[in-house]
């Protein structure tokens, strides 16, 4: 036992005090930081600002009142607010109190720069192509963004015929947000419009078409917390994505380290000391903890940044102990058989082909996770909740979504990845011990599972 | 006494290739041997059954007393003949993780290391990455691990192989040392003239198979050449002048000596003073048989 974790300590050592093992922990988070932070700022989604002029034909003589209004700055702003104010009653208190405490720049992050959109009022007699004409101008001042004719029925129909609408004109290249605010704020004009022409109260009619959406409220065994929207979709893919990393990490890491002590022949002075089993066995328990150490970082951290914004409450913490049950399932199952096919190859470009069949598998739930989350009980799921070496991914995403399995289906699945355990280890160290010592041409599946049949 | 390996129609077969065949063997303890053979004939293979890193298809055999060196590896030293070390491991580093998967603890374990180094002129190098030695340095290094727990039996397969004569001669010595501290040493060497020179008892192997198992002294008896090396005073001296004896067979001329083979039956003692009469020598002597000589003897053209 002790030469186990000698072998592990060696290899725990020589792979976490690395530069490479340093910057690939802090990478993932950086990276997501990075995108967090500086992507939307990158990528331009708050700095966009919706600016221009309007030319508007109105025979009707009432729409264009109305959508001066619409785009009057005042107006706008009192329109942002309120937007800002639903947005925000559906996030967590924590965040609220933070938008508060300098709401502007939190309404700016949200919805981008107040818009500022100016009118080209024409007769109602104009010459639309002297009108288009203007659009096609572009030379000088404020950018010219569309040319909108009011249809003469728009606002009062003729009889026994349905209302008209209005003819828009874009230059080249609109961009799509300013189009959609000239959809919204025309349609805003001339529905308004059509009320006050009916006689009524566009506030009361606006008014009666409401209904906010509540703040729905989570009720667990021991307290209610509000409802944190996108939660329920997104554990089960961190959590799924958490394992994958972890079991691809280690298992990659150990069939890198396999083919480099196999290569530099370091092997066979390791197995004059210890036997292929005591071997396998340290760099199995080796890189099982380097991967949990790196897991337990990105936990930890995902736990701090629940805990800052108060949500630690919404989530169930036996899904992290079934997500280390499941974890060490998974990677003593697939650990084994790449350290396997580590053992049994020269070169890393010769493991491509034989490692390849097992990383399509293990990608296979990435494939399935929508339909998992959505239809948690259906046949499909169930298999693949099962089905080794998948069913710790399924039974962890069928786990994390809304419909639960019964806890006899968790723990039979945990019985199934033992004995798949207990197959793959069983497997592996044959070919471990067969494959350590053999050089020249790598072998194919057929001569892997020739390795496995013999005694 | 038991001895320190007992192998007993040992059989290890790849595919369609029979690599150890029906191998008896019996190295008792404290005894330097040596395990000959030409390249592929089968004794890293058998060895690594030795080692219990393969496992024989048929046959029995004992390491230490035990039936597998996996319950005596810890009184086992074994420098394979593909060797490496951890690149990136510092010298004193590897030394130390090899003698703890040894059995070693840690107190005192630095010491013997440094001794160990300074012993084969290493001193200083602790602290350097292995990927900086030089590959007798490294060889040295991997033979300090092979006996740095002080094993009851050394096994070495080709331990020379790629050294300076320099570094050769540093490596037998340490070999040589084990062997007077009481260690059983195998090794094995397809050079046959290193064998010769440093081991009591060789075993030649060919096509998986023993050829000869016997003691060295006893080998130059049994395969004695019945050749004299003749270097005449006159470098220029024509074979005509030799003397024409009954018991010459042959006379073969190598640059200015004269390989001269005796009939079966002949004095050699005789023959040279004779020769010694008629021709003035500034050298003669009766060629000892070498190994290689007597592999060539024993495997015919089947080599």
């Amino acid at each position: 036992m002790n030469r186990i974790f000698c072998i592990a300590a060696r290899d725990f050592l020589a792979t976490v005090a690395t530069k490479g093992f340093i910057i690939g922990l802090l990478i993932t988070p950086a990276m997501i930081a990075a995108f967090t932070l500086v992507g939307p700022r990158l990528f331009g989604a708050r700095t966009f600002k919706v600016e221009g002029d309007i030319a508007v034909v109105d025979p009707t003589g009432v729409v264009l009142p109305q959508l001066k209004a619409a785009l009057d700055p005042q107006g706008a702003a009192a329109r942002r607010t309120e937007e800002f104010r639903r947005a925000l009653s559906r996030a967590p208190e924590s965040v609220r109190k933070m938008a508060e405490t300098s709401a502007d720049q939190a309404m700016t992050n949200l919805l981008g720069p107040a818009p500022d959109v100016g009118l080209v009022e024409h007769p109602p007699d104009a010459d639309l192509d002297q009108v288009k004409m203007w659009l096609r101008d572009d030379t000088e001042g404020r950018r010219r963004l569309a040319v909108v004719v009011i249809h003469r029925d728009a606002v009062n129909p003729a009889a026994n015929s349905s209302y008209g609408a209005y003819d828009l004109y874009v230059p080249p290249r609109l961009d799509n947000r300013a189009a959609d605010y000239i959809y919204q704020r025309v349609r805003e004009a001339i529905v308004n419009a059509r009320i006050a022409s009916q006689g009524l109260n566009p506030k009361l009619i606006e008014a009666i078409a409401e209904v906010r959406r509540p703040n729905s409220i989570t009720i667990t065994r021991g307290e209610e917390t509000q409802t944190v929207g996108g939660f329920n979709f997104l554990l089960p893919i961190a959590f799924t994505m958490l394992m994958f990393i972890g079991l691809m990490t280690g298992g990659q890491g150990m069939l890198t380290s396999m083919i480099e002590e196999k290569s530099s022949r370091v092997v066979e002075v390791l197995l004059s000391a210890v036997s292929p089993m005591q071997l396998m066995a340290g760099k199995l328990i080796a890189y099982m903890a380097i991967s949990l150490l790196g897991m337990g970082i990105y936990i930890l951290m995902g736990l701090a940044l629940l805990s800052s914004f108060s949500l630690l409450g919404v989530f169930d913490p036996w899904l992290i102990l079934y997500l280390f049950i499941f974890f060490i399932i998974g990677f003593l199952v697939v650990g084994s058989l790449m350290m396997a096919v580590g053992a049994a190859v020269n070169e890393l470009s010769e493991a491509q082909s034989l490692q390849m069949p097992l990383i399509l598998i293990l990608i296979t739930p990435w494939f399935l996770w929508p339909h998992i989350s959505n239809s948690p009980n259906s046949m499909l799921s169930i298999a693949v909740s099962h089905a080794p070496p998948i069913n710790t991914f399924g039974m962890l995403l069928r786990m994390a979504s809304t419909q639960p399995p019964a806890t006899w289906e968790v723990w039979l699945s945990i019985a199934i990845g033992i004995v798949s355990v207990f197959a793959a280890l069983w497997a592996a160290a044959k070919i471990f011990r067969i494959g350590l010592l053999m050089y020249g041409k790598p072998p194919n599946f057929a001569t892997l599972i020739r390795w496995v049949r013999a005694a | 006494m038991e001895a320190a390996i007992q192998l007993s129609g040992v059989t290890k077969t790849f595919g369609k290739v029979t690599a150890v065949d029906r191998l008896d063997l019996t190295v008792p303890r404290g005894a330097m041997y040596g395990f000959i053979g030409p390249n592929g004939a089968g004794k890293s293979t058998s060895i690594r059954m030795i080692m219990s890193i393969l496992f024989p298809d048929s046959g029995e055999l004992s390491v230490l007393g035990h039936r597998s060196a996996l319950d005596a590896k810890d009184r086992i030293g074994y420098l394979p003949e593909e060797r490496g070390v951890y690149k990136k491991m510092r010298v004193s580093a590897f030394l130390m993780y090899i003698a703890r998967l040894k059995g070693l603890h840690d107190a005192g374990l630095r010491t013997r290391i440094s001794e160990a180094l300074e012993r084969v002129g290493l001193d200083g190098v602790e602290r350097k990455r292995c990927d900086e030695l030089s590959k007798g340095m490294s060889q040295k290094v991997q033979l300090i691990a092979a006996i740095i727990h002080k094993p009851d039996l050394l096994i070495l397969d080709e331990p020379f192989s790629g050294l300076d004569p320099v570094s050769m001669r540093t490596l037998r010595d340490l070999i040589l040392e084990e062997n007077r501290r009481g260690a059983t040493i195998l090794f094995s060497t397809h050079v046959m003239p290193q064998a010769e020179e440093i081991c009591d008892h060789v075993v030649m192997i060919h096509k998986g198979r023993k050829v000869l198992d016997d003691d060295v002294r006893e080998i130059r008896r049994q395969y004695d050449p019945r050749v004299v090396q003749l270097e005449p005073l006159d470098a220029g001296m024509d074979p005509s002048k030799l003397p024409a004896l009954p018991e010459i067979e042959r006379v073969e001329q190598v640059d200015h000596r004269f390989r001269i083979l005796l009939r079966e039956g002949a004095d050699p003692q005789a023959v040279m003073r004779r020769l010694l009469e008629t021709i003035p020598a500034a050298r003669i002597e009766l060629a000892r048989p070498r190994l290689e000589d007597v592999f060539v003897r024993l495997v015919g053209g089947t080599s």
